[in-house]
């Protein structure tokens, strides 16, 4: 996003919406006479669009640059409302279990396990999220391949990005993967080494298919782990058809 | 996506706090979902909720309710909140009723859901849950801000916003309900929840 410099009055309304700290307001100078203003700072914007959206500018001086690779994918991660071409959904993350009842991905004897990098609200660079990578695949763990993360990675042994978006600041990126119940705890010990390591947050999820007795896996590898559980959760509710069983 | 995994706050506050959510799957029935999923919006309308939207076309905050149900596309994600269980469950018989076939995904305070669907006569298949946040937590902002940011999921809310408008409120230039419902404006898809916004904004005035 750009402040049109023309048009800005430095109101400074603008700058609580910005989602990632990019925009800097500066008062009248009164040695130099010169007016005060607002302005986004390139190298930090996520190009999510609040600012915009928000239409609190008096002057309408805000306005989109057009984007080209690799800084649309600050947009693609960062706008909900942009669709991403790899996945056709809006937002970074997948379907997950939201369709499981539909499509079976997270079956019996598998938990899901995510990384939400960036989230809550403290945005990252996507090279963040080779610390994860970087110790997870070699874990032999599925990463979901129809996630926009997933598909910006060059080495699968390493866990290294295309070199070209790895600086790209983004609100949030997902690292999704499946895994067998036997190897959880062995991820989820990894998942704490990344945790030492970041410069960022990352907000950590869990899926279990519920089984037939009603018991719930991912419960009890998280307290295996010594993670604290959220009271609250999602529950998929099994209405979706053709039903996966 | 987890957009509403996340929600931040205690048992108590967050039993009053739930989203209901639809999507359908890509690669099974996703073709001729979007007129499904107007139907659903339609459903739920009728039920007392305090936000809803999708994720292609904006929230009750951004764009009025005929706007939103005339453009659902199959690759829409629907979402209302409701604040009350009695409104939830109705809202759910509802929706087993009309047997639309689309994935329905409720979030909130896991027992009270599986409660829910016991009534019902529904029985939960998958869940997740979140397992909190690592890496630099002392970045983030104080926890009452975080229960409000974090009640949109892709983090559409700033502190900043919030903090703003808690200055805005103590100077007597806006009121709960208003900050609060300027704090939903940003959240596209229509998960935030205000009035639970307004009762949090209450405890940092």
């Amino acid at each position: 996003m750009i402040i049109d410099q023309e048009k800005c009055i430095g109101c400074g309304k603008c700058r609580p919406y910005c989602t990632a700290g990019a925009i800097v307001n500066h008062p009248k100078d009164k040695g130099t006479g010169r007016k005060a203003f607002s302005e986004v700072i390139r190298d930090e914007c996520v190009e999510c669009q609040v600012c915009l959206r928000a239409e609190v500018c008096p002057t309408q001086a805000i306005v989109e640059e057009e984007l080209s690779y690799p800084r649309i994918l600050r947009r693609a991660f960062s706008d909900p409302i942009y669709t991403h071409e790899g996945t056709d959904i809006p937002g970074r993350g997948t379907e997950e279990m939201k369709t499981n009842d539909v499509t079976g991905r997270f079956k019996e004897g598998m938990i899901g396990v995510g990384l939400e990098f960036g989230r809550p609200g403290i945005c990252l660079r996507l090279k963040e999220t080779e610390k994860a990578l970087g110790k997870l695949l070699p874990l032999g763990v599925q990463v979901e391949p129809h996630n926009p993360l997933t598909q910006l990675i060059a080495d699968f042994k390493t866990g290294r990005l295309k070199e070209e978006v790895r600086e790209e600041k983004v609100l949030s990126a997902i690292v999704e993967m499946i895994v067998p119940q036997a190897k959880v705890q062995e991820v989820l010990a990894a998942v704490k080494e990344v945790a030492a390591e970041v410069e960022t947050v990352f907000s950590l999820d869990m899926i279990s298919k519920v089984e037939a007795d009603g018991a719930l896996p991912c419960i009890r590898e998280m307290e295996k782990a010594g993670l604290k559980r959220s009271v609250n959760g999602k529950v998929n509710l099994g209405l979706g058809k053709p039903f996966a069983g | 996506m987890t957009h509403t995994l996340h929600r931040r706050g205690s048992r108590e506050e967050l039993k009053n706090d739930f989203v209901v959510m639809s999507m359908s799957a890509k690669t099974v029935n996703v073709k001729g979902s979007g007129e499904k999923m107007r139907r659903m919006f339609e459903i739920l309308e009728k039920h007392p909720h305090v936000n809803f939207g999708d994720c292609k076309t904006g929230s009750k905050f951004q764009q009025d309710w005929g706007y939103i149900r005339d453009r659902f596309q199959d690759t829409s994600v629907l979402a209302y909140v409701f604040n009350d269980r009695a409104a939830v469950e109705a809202a759910l018989r509802d929706l087993k009723e009309a047997d639309l076939g689309l994935s329905v995904i409720v979030s909130g305070v896991v027992d009270e859901i599986k409660d829910l669907a016991r009534e019902i006569g529904l029985k939960p298949h998958t869940i997740e849950f979140s397992g909190g946040i690592h890496g630099r937590t002392e970045l983030l902002p104080e926890e009452p801000v975080l229960e409000i940011t974090t009640m949109c999921g892709h983090a559409m809310v700033s502190p900043e916003l919030v903090k703003d408008l808690v200055a805005k409120v103590r100077k007597g230039k806006k009121t709960l309900a208003q900050a609060a419902e300027e704090l939903a404006q940003p959240c596209v898809c229509g998960i935030f929840n205000p009035k639970r916004a307004e009762y949090v904004l209450s405890k940092l005035i």
